[in-house]
């Protein structure tokens, strides 16, 4: 087979991109990784979210702060401007403050824990229902159906009277609820997918459906996903704070957000600072998460936009 | 072998005359291909009964408007049709190979030799992907090594004009219409196919563009002995490319014959109407509108009889009664007419 | 361009023209500099006449057309003049700009897919501009609507009044929008690539419609096309665009029959024809289209024009402007006058 003469149009090689990057380059596109600089609450939400993570995983290491259980100053204090006083002490004269910290650790780590397991686990079924539709569709869309219309408390209730009361309960429990979500929106992306030209390209040349699907589809996918997480992360804190507030939460006396306010409701009449906190604490993670959450959309909405 | 034999005796007794330009040692055998769809409980028919031929190194050009099943006929040529609530029927036989009889390593085997190019090339690229990754999609699934795979995606790019060099950690998104259109036409060069359908390949090309890509899609042919199969609604295109034309009007073909023939002498009134709706750019004479009233034309529900006859000014009673079949015409094509023209197509000089 | 504006090309007319750009140029500011769209485009339209804009895409066709009618995209920067009628509309606000246009020109938009909105019956969209523009009653609007639904060959205009967009097919699409753009008879409507995204039959279904119905009511007509072929026969004059400049303007006979500009001649050279035999090598551009963010000076075309001498690299060339003044061309080396193209050869032949 002889080789055919390239047809005489090409300009050099270099040249040849060049136009294309130059007018990519003007119209103006966040594909390249920028500081949120356009707005300061942006910056804000990015900054607060480092510091609690770094806060929370290295709180030993915070020069100057008491231990959590560590009561060290007068009961119900107001807060102050010193580090242990920030936030005032509770009832026990625990510094409010190291307990938030603390608790932001236990907070963080089960969320997390629980969001991965969730998306893992919703993206997969979102992925097969729909790739294969018909009855695997069907079952994936009633679960998912069924999970939303149930309050979190009765799902953690029932775990409780199966396996107890722990981190590990409440770990599965927030994780079972967020997958029908992940599943939702990944079964979605890939129904939107499956009549794309590159998904029949791809099969033209031979792929399996296990190929299409984590070559050709799962990359796409990635930016939804990706954009959500941080909003329904936020949730799962105020789900599992409501939960500790009522009492359902990880067990006393390790600290959570949820339980710190519950301990203090007795109180509120005489120290209402002491649910000071705790509540700071949570108002500002789910607006950071939340306001993240906005600004992944956003930039992954640009991204991959054609001329 | 024999039964391929018996299979072709018995269909040429419904249609003997259409033997003819159905030969037995084509590369591509396509009998009475159908496809149907069920959608919110009703049937579509997209393809209703085509059959055709292609040689090796032969382009058949397929036209129609929307609703034609061109579309969907080179689809279903690749197995490319979604399998849920889709009827296929019909034959499909490539190179002696009944396709839907062929195991599923028997497919992956065939996979190579039949490839297609789709109409918008940025959306027939996967935008999260390297265009190089993309052009050595199929090498790789074929399990070809790195180092070869690489050469090969440049000596497939080196025939459409561009290089490996050039693509080199770029996206699709970063070329214009044109180049992607020749990243596709590379990505299918790569698995060295014999076969190539293109839908619509230039259709959102301007036309400068359309200009190399089809001289491109022509070298390639010719060197390389491919086979064409190139649905399109644009008639100048395919007259251009085509040796044998095939003009299908819902789900049928209605006239089928070589590109000469059916430019010249078109038989069928629909192929007429098409060849005389087709802007041309000759400002000598100023157009005269025709009739501008219109009709709801339903594709759920065909008419009975010729399909076209609703639209057909040759249309008579008998047209309602009875379907045409293909027969011969004249100047050698085939055409499903009671009433099939036999006049030159106007504005083609009589041959002296 | 520097041709006195003053000399009408044609019999002086009474009426001042419909139409008329003068100079009229846009730039879009991005991060890389101004991106020049459109560069001294001038020309007009007198009534009855219809002009063709043509070039590919990425000429400016469609953004000369939105700016004239008043709806460029925000933060495109216009200079020059636009008179409608002989009212000079660039020196009114954007509103009022908005309002006149308006009422005065008609537009149809490319896609009728997505250009009629989905949620609003059909009736109700046509009604829309003549309530707004003309202030008519709502039985008035009504008896207005359908009328005009019958005249662009809607059947039971009366019943699909009250239908909604997506029980139409796309041809039918079209009509309804057609009969929108007609609601405040306007002087001039506007097509912009209004039969690109149909069949090729209802293509030519709806352009003789738009020909009926600018002959009926007597309006201008501006047809926007990458599609030389759809110019060819239907237009009075032509105006060519390449890279934002026009390139060639003139009487559409001429330009097909003896184009000047090069790249008129090579766009013409390059259409696949119905006439040439099967496997006919076509004659291409070398090259892509202008970098809009670094234009070169000189002639947009010049790096891929086959007879490009120095002085095209490096000035824009001047107007030139026939013996009868109609014909106009930007080219330092331009195709000779009277050599005619193969294919108006077999056109003349033919006919």
């Amino acid at each position: 087979m002889s080789r055919v003469q390239p047809t005489q149009t090409d300009l050099a090689p270099e040249e040849a991109v060049t136009l294309a990057e130059t007018v990519n380059a003007a119209i103006p596109k966040t594909a390249r990784f920028r500081m949120p600089s356009s707005h300061p609450m942006e910056w804000f939400a990015f900054v607060f979210l480092a510091v609690l993570i770094v806060a929370s995983v290295f709180v030993e290491f915070i020069p100057g702060l008491v231990r959590a259980s560590f009561p060290y100053g007068d009961f119900s204090q107001a807060p102050q401007w010193s580090l242990n006083g920030l936030f005032g002490t509770d009832a026990l004269g625990r510094s409010i403050l190291s307990r938030v910290l603390y608790g932001a650790r236990t907070t963080l780590a089960i969320v997390s824990v629980a969001t991965l397991i969730s998306l893992v686990i919703g993206m997969v079924l979102g992925m097969l229902a729909g790739f294969y539709r018909g009855p695997v569709e069907r079952i994936v869309d009633l679960y998912a159906n069924s999970m939303a219309s149930l309050p979190p408390i009765l799902v953690i209730l029932a775990l409780i009277s199966v396996i107890g009361n722990s981190v590990f309960t409440m770990i599965l429990a927030l994780g079972l609820l967020d997958i029908g979500t992940y599943a939702r929106i990944a079964k979605g992306g890939v129904i939107a997918q499956n009549d794309r030209d590159y998904v029949l390209a791809a099969r033209a040349m031979g792929a399996s459906d296990g190929r299409l699907l984590v070559r050709e589809i799962l990359p796409n996918l990635v930016p939804a996903l990706t954009a959500i997480v941080p909003p329904l992360m936020a949730g799962l804190i105020i789900t599992e704070g409501s939960l500790s507030f009522l009492g359902y939460g990880i067990p006393a006396p390790a600290p959570s957000w949820g339980g710190m306010i519950a301990s203090s409701t007795d109180l509120l009449s005489r120290f209402p600072l002491l649910i000071f906190g705790p509540i700071v604490a949570i108002v500002l993670t789910v607006y950071s998460l939340n306001t993240v959450g906005d600004y992944l959309a956003r930039r992954m909405s640009h991204r991959g936009r054609e001329l | 072998m024999s039964d391929k034999v018996s299979r072709k005796t018995a269909r040429s007794a419904e249609t003997p005359a259409l033997d003819v330009f159905l030969h037995d040692d084509a590369l591509l055998k396509v009998r009475d291909l159908s496809v149907r769809y069920r959608r919110g409980g009703k049937t579509f028919v997209a393809v209703d009964g085509v059959s055709f031929d292609v040689a090796p190194g032969e382009t058949l050009g397929l036209v129609g408007e929307s609703g034609s099943g061109k579309t969907t006929i080179g689809r279903a040529l690749l197995k490319l049709l979604p399998k849920a609530d889709t009827t296929i029927g019909g034959e499909v036989v490539y190179d002696g190979m009944d396709v839907a009889a062929l195991s599923a390593s028997g497919l992956r085997a065939i996979r190579s030799k039949l490839q297609m190019i789709f109409q918008d090339p940025v959306s027939s690229f996967n935008p999260r992907r390297k265009v190089q990754d993309i052009v050595g999609e199929g090498l790789e699934i074929q399990g070809v090594g790195r180092a070869e795979r690489l050469g090969r995606v440049n000596r497939a790019l080196n025939d459409v004009g561009m290089s490996l060099q050039m693509v080199e950690g770029r996206r699709p998104h970063q070329f214009s219409g044109g180049q992607c259109q020749r990243i596709a036409i590379a990505r299918a060069l790569a698995v060295e196919p014999e076969l190539m359908v293109c839908d619509e390949p230039v259709a959102s090309l301007d036309v400068s563009v359309q200009a190399h890509v089809i001289n491109l899609l022509q070298d390639i042919r010719k060197n390389r002995k491919l086979a064409l199969i190139f649905i399109s609604h644009d008639l100048a295109v395919v007259r251009n490319v085509s040796d044998k034309v095939a003009v299908l009007y819902m789900g049928k073909i209605v006239e089928i014959g070589t590109g000469d023939a059916i430019y010249e002498r078109p038989a069928h009134p629909y192929t007429r109407m098409l060849l005389e709706a087709v802007p041309v750019p000759d400002a000598s004479h100023k157009i005269v509108p025709g009739p501008i009233a219109t009709q709801a034309v339903s594709r759920a529900m065909p008419p009975s009889g010729c399909r076209f006859r609703l639209r057909c000014p040759r249309a008579q009673s008998v047209c309602a009664e009875l379907e045409p079949k293909l027969s011969p015409m004249p100047s050698g094509q085939f055409a499903a007419c009671h009433f099939p023209h036999d006049e030159l197509a106007p504005g083609i000089l009589a041959a002296v | 361009m520097n041709l006195p504006t003053n000399t009408t090309p044609d019999l002086a007319p009474v009426q001042p023209p419909i139409l008329d750009c003068r100079d009229l140029s846009c730039h879009f500011r991005s991060p890389l500099g101004p991106l020049r769209v459109l560069h001294n485009v001038s020309f007009r339209i007198s009534r009855r006449t219809t002009l063709g804009i043509v070039g590919e895409s990425g000429a400016g066709k469609s953004m000369l057309v939105k700016t004239i009618m008043g709806i460029a995209p925000d933060g495109m920067q216009i200079s020059g003049r636009i008179l409608a009628g002989g009212t000079d509309v660039s020196a009114l606000n954007e509103a009022r700009r908005r309002a006149f246009l308006g009422r005065k020109f008609g537009m149809v938009f490319q896609n009728p897919m997505t250009s009629l909105n989905p949620f609003v019956r059909v009736g109700r969209l046509v009604e829309e501009a003549s309530r707004f523009h003309l202030g008519l009653g709502k039985a008035q609007a009504k008896a207005l609507a359908i009328e005009l639904l019958a005249s662009v060959g809607i059947p039971d205009a009366a019943e699909c009044y009250s239908h909604y967009p997506h029980q139409f097919s796309g041809g039918m699409k079209q009509r309804i929008m057609i009969a929108t753009a007609l609601a405040c008879q306007p002087d001039l409507l506007i097509a912009d690539e209004a039969t690109t995204a149909l069949d090729v039959t209802v293509q030519k279904e709806i352009l003789d419609l738009l020909q009926v119905i600018q002959h009926e009511r007597q309006m201008s007509m501006i047809l926007v096309t990458h599609n030389l072929g759809i110019v060819a026969g239907r237009t009075d004059e032509i105006l060519v665009l390449y890279g934002g400049h026009v390139v060639e303007y003139g009487p559409t006979e001429t330009v097909f029959s003896n184009p000047r500009h090069r790249y008129t001649e090579a766009l013409l050279s390059a259409m696949p024809r119905m006439d040439q035999p099967a496997h006919t090598k076509l004659r291409t551009i070398p090259g892509r289209p202008p970098d809009l963010a670094n234009p070169a000076p000189g002639c947009p075309f010049a790096p891929r024009c086959p007879a490009a001498e120095v002085r095209c690299h490096a000035s824009m060339p001047p107007m030139t402007v026939s013996a009868d003044g109609r014909h106009r061309f930007a080219c330092y080396v331009p195709v000779e006058a009277g050599a005619a193209t193969a294919a108006a050869d077999e056109g003349r032949a033919r006919s």
